[in-house]
């Protein structure tokens, strides 16, 4: 069913794999590493590959990932519990191997994990597929001849819980506390009642159940002790009435509102109540069958109570030694401890100018990235989380793809073609100002400007281009460069199709040897359907080297929505393969808004694409390009 | 506080040296009402010896023991890091953080050095450098051989990153770039990759220096590679850049041996 279950250490090495199929597992896994774990996108633990759904969970304390991987139409349900539960004993199996700071013990330690997954992932499956066929078994049987047999079991199994219950009464709280519970347990499993209760619960004797019912039993202890008695009366009634196996389905829930005394009996009860149906219906050997579902439901029992027992026995120790361990001792962090600090933070990113969802799955995926780690000794939760978000937002800003314009142009020069970059972006934003400074920078770096007005729409923009050309073509005059034309305008007046001027621009350019094509259109919202398909169908034809999104640092929520649109435009209105998205950003009005930086994290967030250039300014000039750690230091500024 | 500590402990020892009479007054003291003035002195004296045993391992930390191997994604890093300290082949996943390991170098002499394997993601590797770059005595640059022609602008790009980082360093690391891969039939030779890679970096010294200045005008003109007016060549460099073929994988499968028997001779060179 599972196609690969691998176990890998952060720093890249394979620990352990389980090949469930043939392919290689390298690729998704490192799909997975790329597109979630690299991206902060750490908020869910689920990923779609091709066909595969990978789930995985991470370890910060030891520094491990654990992936699984499985066919995406199929609906594994044991899935989460599976990594949960190879995750613990993996954990607990080889603590001394991955505790060690030094890889040399990941490299030397040998991890001989099959055995143990195999039988883990057995278990799981087991316990779906009885899950799932007791419904059917339940239907087909229910009128059948087992019912009056089920109802004596019931009735006799309920009998000796009614006699502890009243023996709690009377007697001393512990004693009766281990017997009564005991009955209980026993009253399911018993197939004979003969044997009754003792002699059960001397076999049975689990001790941690016994514990735990018995520390429940004290602090239930006045309240049982009211509705023991009532509950024993409602409660009998009702199993003569209805069919047995219906009864038993009822019987899980039913005490939870009448018999107040099961509730606290907590999983175990319902835990143990479907196996054992089954076992009845089939017609099984009672004892061995029994014995091994017990077995299996026990397990659960055990990790069940391995998060509510530390709980309890802490009380008492961990209130001594507590304080000292949270002065010295390095300790792990959880949730809870982060969520505070987390709050504050994404607060303060909101503040920043951070589209607000992206701020909630930032703090998300560091609060994933952070659970389970050890702090140093000297470092709080807030300098913790601070400075993990800290290289979360670098790692954002990182340019995903190689920026470097010149370099392409270079390249597309030396195969005599002109190189083609688009503007787009809502109205306003700045798209013809700022394609009229990124012409001076490259009339600076000796290149010739073919600039295309492909805004046909909005009164006066040909003639704002036209201005821009004679400014530039005046700083840049063709005697300058041996009689060349370095800058020029092509244009075709307006109400005309875009994508049409633009092919023509682009044919004018390779033919007078232009080496790039500045394509300007139209300003557009991002919710103007026909407007968007436009733009989508001047991308397809013309096959730009580079669209480039012109969007405001005003921006606050709304970046969120404009870029996503326009790139869902982009995909949906293209034949191609691989739909051409936006390839880059250019941020402008960047000094305007003083420490609020946060649309450049919301912009490369949603697109992980690079900020290519930053507006500051009215001049030619005042073109930058991003330097991450100066807005990250300015958005953490406080 | 401890700084201050220490300059208690400081004033005391040379008051005691300069000024006999107080040290006489002292040592009256100290044979007059023993208990509280001799713990005082015990307990300075030991804040003063653990000061001085911090420093002087803090000192011996950042004394350059470290290797580093960056490159770009899957060049084999990680592989290459665990063939070096095992000689065992592993299958390897993305990076995604730092692993580091203490190498016994191949010569007589038996000593170690630290291996750093870092990330090689886009998104991690300048952090990751920023990171280590100070206590690096070698850099090990890793080159996928194989799919260089497609990827040599990419390279050539974190190439030059890495290259004026380590110039800016204090005392330069040595530096070699590991042609990783050449079990590929197709793989380019050290030779080429070298050629092509002067070629690349001299357009890229243009390309860098005519980008627009970045945000915070407080940083200055990076360096330049090389010589103004001239091809760039790797001889021009103040650090000597070396140049090696290797294999990680090895020739047959899984279970041959790594060809990194140039690469540990390196490094037994420069340890």
């Amino acid at each position: 069913m599972l196609d690969f279950f691998t176990i890998f250490s952060k720093g890249g090495l394979v620990l352990w794999c389980f090949q469930g199929v043939s392919d290689s597992c390298t690729g998704p896994v490192n799909a997975l590493i790329r597109s979630v774990l690299l991206q902060e996108r750490g908020g869910n633990n689920s990923f779609t590959h091709e066909a595969l759904t990978l789930k995985y969970k991470l370890d910060n304390q030891f520094e491990l990932v654990f992936v699984v991987g499985f066919q995406k139409i199929l609906t594994l349900t044991y899935v989460d519990k599976l990594i949960d539960d190879v995750h613990r004993l993996f954990r607990d199996k080889y603590r001394t191997e991955i505790q060690q700071q030094s890889a040399l013990s990941l490299l030397n330690g040998t991890f001989d994990f099959q055995n143990d997954f195999l039988r883990l992932l057995r278990e799981a499956e087991e316990s779906s597929k009885i899950r799932a066929p007791t419904t059917m078994k339940k239907f087909e049987d229910s009128e059948k001849a087992k019912k009056p047999v089920r109802s004596m079991i019931e009735t006799r199994g309920e009998k000796p819980k009614e006699k502890a219950k009243n023996s709690r009464k009377t007697k001393g709280a512990k004693k009766e506390g281990s017997d009564g519970p005991l009955a209980t347990s026993k009253a399911v499993p018993a197939e004979k009642p003969g044997p009754v209760g003792p002699e059960n619960g001397v076999e049975l004797s689990k001790e941690e159940l016994i514990r735990r019912k018995r520390e429940e039993f004290i602090q239930k202890h006045g309240k049982g002790m009211e509705k023991s008695g009532k509950s024993a009366k409602s409660d009998a009634p009702k199993e003569k009435g209805k069919k047995a196996p219906r009864v038993w389905a009822l019987g899980g829930s039913a005490p939870k509102e009448v018999l107040d005394y099961s509730t606290p009996t907590t999983n175990g009860a319902p835990e143990v109540a479907p196996p054992e149906d089954i076992n009845l219906i089939r017609g099984t050997g009672p004892g061995g069958q029994l014995q091994d579902l017990d077995c299996s439901s026990s397990d659960d029992e055990g990790a069940a109570q391995n998060s509510t027992k530390p709980s309890a026995t802490k009380g008492t120790l961990g209130g001594m030694f507590g304080m000292l361990k949270g002065l010295v001792g390095s300790k792990s962090l959880t949730r809870e401890d982060m969520e505070s600090v987390l709050d504050k933070m994404r607060d303060h990113l909101i503040a920043k100018n951070v589209a607000a969802d992206i701020a909630v799955q930032l703090c998300e995926s560091v609060a994933s990235k952070l659970e389970g780690k050890v702090m140093g000794t000297f470092s709080t939760v807030t300098s913790t989380v601070k400075q993990a978000l800290q290289e979360s937002l670098v790692q954002i800003l990182q340019p995903q793809r190689r920026v470097d314009m010149l370099r392409d142009i270079m390249d597309a020069q030396r195969h005599q073609r002109p190189y083609v970059v688009t503007f787009c972006g809502v109205n306003g934003v700045g798209k013809s100002t700022n394609l009229a400074k990124i012409s001076f920078w490259l009339l600076e770096n000796r290149f010739s400007v073919l600039i295309a007005a492909c805004d046909t729409f909005r009164a006066g923009a040909v003639e704002q281009l036209r201005t821009h050309t004679r400014r530039l073509s005046a700083l840049h005059p063709p005697e300058k460069h041996g009689g060349r034309t370095m800058v020029q305008l092509f244009e075709k007046g307006y109400g005309k199709d875009a994508a049409g001027i633009a092919m023509e621009a682009i044919a004018f350019a390779r033919n007078q040897g232009f080496d790039v094509v500045l394509v300007d259109t139209a300003g557009r919202m991002q919710d103007n359907a026909p407007l968007m398909t436009a733009l989508a169908k001047l991308i397809t034809v013309n096959a730009p080297d580079l669209v480039l999104f012109v969007g405001e640092a005003l921006v606050g929520n709304e970046a969120v929505d404009q870029l996503v649109k326009f790139n869902r435009a982009l995909a949906d209105h293209s034949m191609a393969q691989t739909p051409r998205l936006i390839d880059g950003i250019v941020l402008t009005k960047f000094d305007t808004i003083d420490d609020k930086v946060g649309a450049a994290i919301s912009m490369t967030y949603i697109t992980s694409k690079p900020i290519v250039f930053v507006g500051t300014g009215q001049t030619y000039c005042d073109l930058r390009s991003l330097n991450a750690k100066a807005v990250v230091a300015a958005l953490m500024k406080a | 506080m401890a700084s201050a500590d220490s300059r208690r402990v400081g004033d005391g020892g040379g008051a005691g040296g300069t000024f006999q009479p107080y040290l006489d007054s002292l040592r009256q003291e100290l044979q007059q009402r023993d208990p509280t003035l001799l713990s005082v002195v015990v307990a300075l004296l030991a804040v003063l010896l653990t000061l001085v045993f911090w420093k002087f391992i803090r000192s011996r930390r950042s004394s350059q023991r470290a290797v580093l191997l960056v490159g770009l994604c899957d060049s084999g890093k990680t592989l290459l890091f665990v063939r070096l300290l095992t000689g065992l082949y592993r299958d390897t996943q993305t990076s995604i953080t730092d692993s580091s390991a203490a190498y016994r170098v191949n010569n007589n002499r038996g000593t170690s050095l630290t291996l750093i394997d870092l990330p090689g993601h886009e998104s991690l590797r300048l952090q990751f450098l920023e990171r280590f770059k100070a206590s690096a005595r070698a850099i090990v640059f890793v080159v996928d051989s194989a799919t260089f022609q497609r990827e040599v602008k990419d390279v050539a790009e974190f190439l030059y990153q890495v290259l004026l980082d380590s110039m800016g360093l204090k005392n330069t690391p040595s530096f070699l770039i590991a042609c990783n891969k050449q079990d590929i039939t197709m793989a380019k030779s050290a030779k080429l990759i070298q050629q092509q890679l002067e070629k690349e970096l001299n357009t890229l010294r243009v390309t860098r220096s005519a980008a627009p200045s970045t945000l915070d005008s407080s940083s200055a003109a990076p360096a330049h590679l090389g010589k103004k007016g001239k091809e760039f060549e790797f001889s021009q460099l103040p650090l000597k850049v070396e140049f090696l073929e290797c294999s990680a994988k090895g020739g047959r499968g899984d279970t041959g041996s790594a060809d990194i028997q140039d690469l540990e001779k390196w490094l037994a060179k420069i340890a």
